[in-house]
């Protein structure tokens, strides 16, 4: 593995962290690291996760919680000015009042949720300061596929770029994109108008692959697909290139334009989302959206596996020694995740998380390796579902029931987003290798449709109670139990 | 094994009372089931049955039903084959039920040889006592299933933890719900638990929820009789002035305190379970017992060594309620519902220094030897 940070960057990596391990000694401070592609659930996870510690949601496996020693939850003043505030009570209105997903991300935010509480032990109760502030980062998926790119140089992810184009599940998408490849002459007088039309033909190509149909997702540079306010720069205007082996770019040629643009794209947009955001994680949670490359077939599957692979070798688990902990911030407890588990009956959740177990092997290894704690777990911060069971030609069908969103489809049939229906998505296969190798093309025996957010019951004082959800405590149990223990 | 995979299918939600609703086969189910299912269009005529634990209540009443409460599978007596001592055995009882039978038979008709009304009022007793034999009987034997009940229900919860096998731990919690389900003190837990039957929640974390809900209040209570058990036996070992009356009060100590966490985990378990629960908590001792001496009671042992030095007899009444407490847990693993998988077994550290600091004072209190003799 490439390395993908410099000495100097350590350096500023180690002081960050001695400075807020100085501080953590009168107001211990957790970065949980919320990760994940694009849509697959992050934002909701955050707000999920607030709603319930701040409302006193149903969590009795979060063992603090269930003990009563939790005495409150706040929302607090967040330590990085520069970073806008995550905006909780709107995602929280368009969950709740308007049943509806929070739109995705489009730019960094983050939160900071302090939890007081009294620890088991009189030692700590006595000493410790009893309350826990855990900073919550958001950020747009997209971002996360731009970290692998860091280790490599620009001719290594050319070569990489036009080889992924061919696969078969990419093959009519990138069509228009390499034939306008083959017909540059990397080593021409550069030209800008050849260069803006060469990066938004190439940009097409990511979004098309992105469509629901296909879902696949490795599609970096991720800023393409979600430009913000860089739009239009040259850091955004580049492509790869068909270069020949171990050739240099020459001066003023095409390619040194391109290998200089990217080169600056991982310099002002990379680097610094790495460095402020990504090396100073104390607990993560890998949020992974499986179903989603489910229903488009094993290629989005195998894809998505790529992808997942690429962005965790970014990551840097380890296990925390008191004394190492000082310098070094090191990841020592890892949740991977299987989102939206209640969009499937939970009979299947077992082979959901042991298709996930096979997504992010490397990335368990690795991090096993490193001492770290690692789990995967299926999960719903909010559980849009209920379940049941249907007699359908002579046997029982375990069918879900919730309100799918207007456009989905089963079959023939179209949801409104407003009746009440029972979707069985077809059975996870047993073989978790047929999820990932099996036959690319051919009608897929699953349809997981999406469902709209669920309505709160509310009990007959009229106080709604908390967001349902599905092993969002054990999760919280695992990534933050023992700091409240 | 592909020839019947199952389409995503969407339903109406609405129950329609359909001739559909009947139930199929569960061995048809279970056959379909082993098969992989993939896509199925359908139209949206079937019936929708929203019940999340649907097969919870399937398991619970299977558990329910024959196997737990069957007395006929639980008490095995031990096989010892025959032997000729025991034909005898079997011929005397015989020849003297016949005895006792003959005595009532000749005493009912002397009675009315001599008044009427005499005869018809022996006749009653005899009626009475009969009766009085058989309810006896049925509730000894009642009473030996519901430990067997137990024990199983304690076999199945283990397996079911270390499975993690959701349906399974949903069964067991039933089970345990309904144990507990005419006793007023573990409403709240019953409670508790019962929010949680829709939601998704894995096997292991089932049975954790449980212990701690349901199981732990009745912990409390159990620890606190065996506590109390024995303080009165240290307290009468320092005070009396024979040791048969310790040893007779020891056993008779112990024997209630047994009864008492029986009763307290699952019901009064009569004159025979009594018995055989004796025995097994004794067996559960010698193999158990080792252990917890090996685990902490030692360096217990060494640290008070000085409260027992301070005097004989109180630390003669500390031993003996520490045997007491080693018999009560020992009880308590035998009587629990579930073992002890996600709490903590109560070790013997956690009594002894109580009972030490009670001995010590109450040694102080009835004035007896004071720490001169050191």
């Amino acid at each position: 593995m490439t390395k993908i940070t410099t000495l100097a960057d350590d350096a500023g990596i180690a002081f960050e962290t001695l400075l807020s391990s100085v501080s953590d000694l009168w107001s211990p401070s957790l970065r949980l690291g919320v990760t994940g592609l694009s849509r697959a659930g992050k934002t909701v996870f955050i707000t999920a996760l607030v709603h319930n510690l701040v409302h006193g949601g149903r969590l009795p496996l979060f063992g603090a919680y269930a003990n009563q020693r939790l005495t409150g939850a706040k929302l607090e003043p967040q330590p990085d000015d520069g970073v806008p505030r995550f905006d909780y009570e709107s995602h929280l209105h368009d969950l709740v009042e308007e049943r509806i997903w929070p739109q995705s991300t489009r730019s960094i935010s983050e939160l900071r949720l302090t939890i007081d509480y009294e620890s088991a032990s009189a030692w700590s109760r006595r000493f410790g300061p009893g309350r826990l502030s855990i900073d919550l980062v958001d950020y747009p998926g997209e971002w996360l596929l731009d970290l692998p790119l860091l280790g490599k140089s620009y001719a290594e992810w050319s070569a990489e770029a036009l080889d992924l184009a061919v696969q078969p599940a990419r093959l009519s998408l990138s069509d228009a994109w390499r034939g306008q490849v083959e017909k540059i002459d990397a080593t021409a007088e550069q030209d800008e108008s050849v260069a803006r039309d060469l990066a938004s033909t190439f940009t097409d190509y990511l979004r098309a692959c992105r469509a629901d149909n296909t879902a696949l997702s490795t599609l970096p540079p991720g800023r393409f697909l979600l430009p913000g306010d860089l739009e239009g720069s040259p850091a955004l205007t580049f492509a790869p290139l068909k270069i020949e082996n171990g050739q240099s770019a020459a001066k003023d040629s095409f390619h040194a334009m391109m290998e200089r643009r990217f080169e600056s794209y991982k310099s002002i947009v990379v680097k610094p989302f790495f460095r402020d955001h990504f090396a100073r994680i104390d607990r993560q949670i890998v949020l992974v959206d499986a179903l989603q490359a489910l229903n488009a077939g094993p290629g989005a599957v195998a894809d998505l596996k790529t992808a997942l692979a690429d962005i965790l070798k970014c990551f840097r688990p380890g296990g925390a020694s008191w004394l190492t902990s000082w310098f070094s911030s090191r990841t020592d407890k890892i949740l991977f995740a299987a989102t939206k588990a209640d969009h499937l009956h939970h009979s299947d959740h077992d082979r959901l998380e042991s298709l996930l177990r096979e997504l992010v092997r490397e990335a368990v290894e690795h991090a096993q390796f490193n001492d770290a704690s690692v789990d995967v777990a299926a999960l719903a911060a909010v559980r849009a579902t209920r379940e049941g069971t249907v007699q359908h030609d002579g046997s029982e069908l375990p069918v879900i029931l919730g309100v799918p969103m207007k456009g989905e489809r089963i079959a023939e049939t179209k949801f409104d987003g407003k009746t009440e229906s029972a979707v069985f998505p077809g059975d996870l296969p047993k073989n978790t290798g047929s999820m990932i190798e099996g036959p690319t093309n051919g009608s897929s025996n699953l349809n997981f449709v999406r469902f709209r957010p669920p309505a709160l019951e509310e009990t007959d004082d009229g106080v709604s109670l908390s967001l349902p959800h599905i092993r969002l405590d054990r999760a919280l149990e695992f990534l933050i139990g023992d700091r409240l223990a | 094994m592909s020839e019947s995979p199952r389409k995503p299918a969407v339903f109406n939600v609405k129950p329609e009372q359909d001739a559909d609703s009947d139930p199929r086969s569960s061995a048809k189910a279970k056959a379909k089931e082993a098969s992989p299912r993939s896509p199925v269009a359908v139209s949206p005529k079937a019936v929708v049955e929203i019940a999340p634990e649907e097969d919870a209540q399937r398991l619970v009443s299977e558990a329910f039903s024959v196997d737990t409460m069957d007395p006929s599978n639980s008490a095995k007596p031990r096989s010892n084959g025959f032997s000729l001592l025991k034909i005898a055995g079997v011929a005397f009882a015989g020849l003297v039920s016949l005895a006792i039978g003959l005595a009532i038979d000749s005493l009912i008709r002397d009675l009315f040889a001599r008044w009427e009304w005499l005869g018809w009022a022996a006749l009653g007793l005899t009626g009475v006592f009969l009766l009085g034999v058989l309810f006896w009987i049925i509730n000894e034997i009642r009473a030996i299933s519901r430990i067997s009940a137990i024990t199983k229900l304690r076999d199945r919860a283990r397996d079911a933890y270390e499975q993690n096998n959701l349906k399974e731990t949903i069964a067991v919690s039933k089970s345990v719900v309904g144990l507990y389900a005419n006793r007023a003190d573990t409403a709240r837990g019953r409670s508790e638990l019962a929010k949680h039957d829709t939601e998704i929640i894995d096997g292991s974390d089932r049975i954790k929820l449980l212990e701690r809900e349901l199981l732990s209040p009745i912990d409390a209570q159990a620890q606190t009789l065996i506590l109390s058990a024995a303080k009165r036996v240290s307290v009468v070992t320092a005070v009396s002035p024979r040791a048969l009356i310790d040893v007779g009060y020891v056993l008779a100590e112990n024997a209630r305190l047994i009864r008492a966490l029986a009763e307290l985990y699952g019901g009064k378990p009569g004159y025979f379970g009594m018995i055989r629960l004796f025995r097994n908590v004794v067996g559960h001792l010698a193999v158990t017992g080792s252990i917890a001496i090996g685990e902490n009671l030692m360096q217990q042992v060494v640290g008070h060594g000085l409260a027992a030095r301070l005097s004989a007899r109180l630390g003669e009444g500390v031993v003996n309620g520490l045997l007491t407490v080693r018999i009560g847990i020992s009880a308590m693993d035998l009587c629990r519902p579930v073992p002890f998988l996600t709490l903590e077994r109560p070790g013997m550290g956690r009594f002894l220094s109580e009972l030490v600091s009670f001995s010590q004072s109450s040694d102080e209190n009835d004035g007896g030897s004071k720490p001169e003799n050191n």
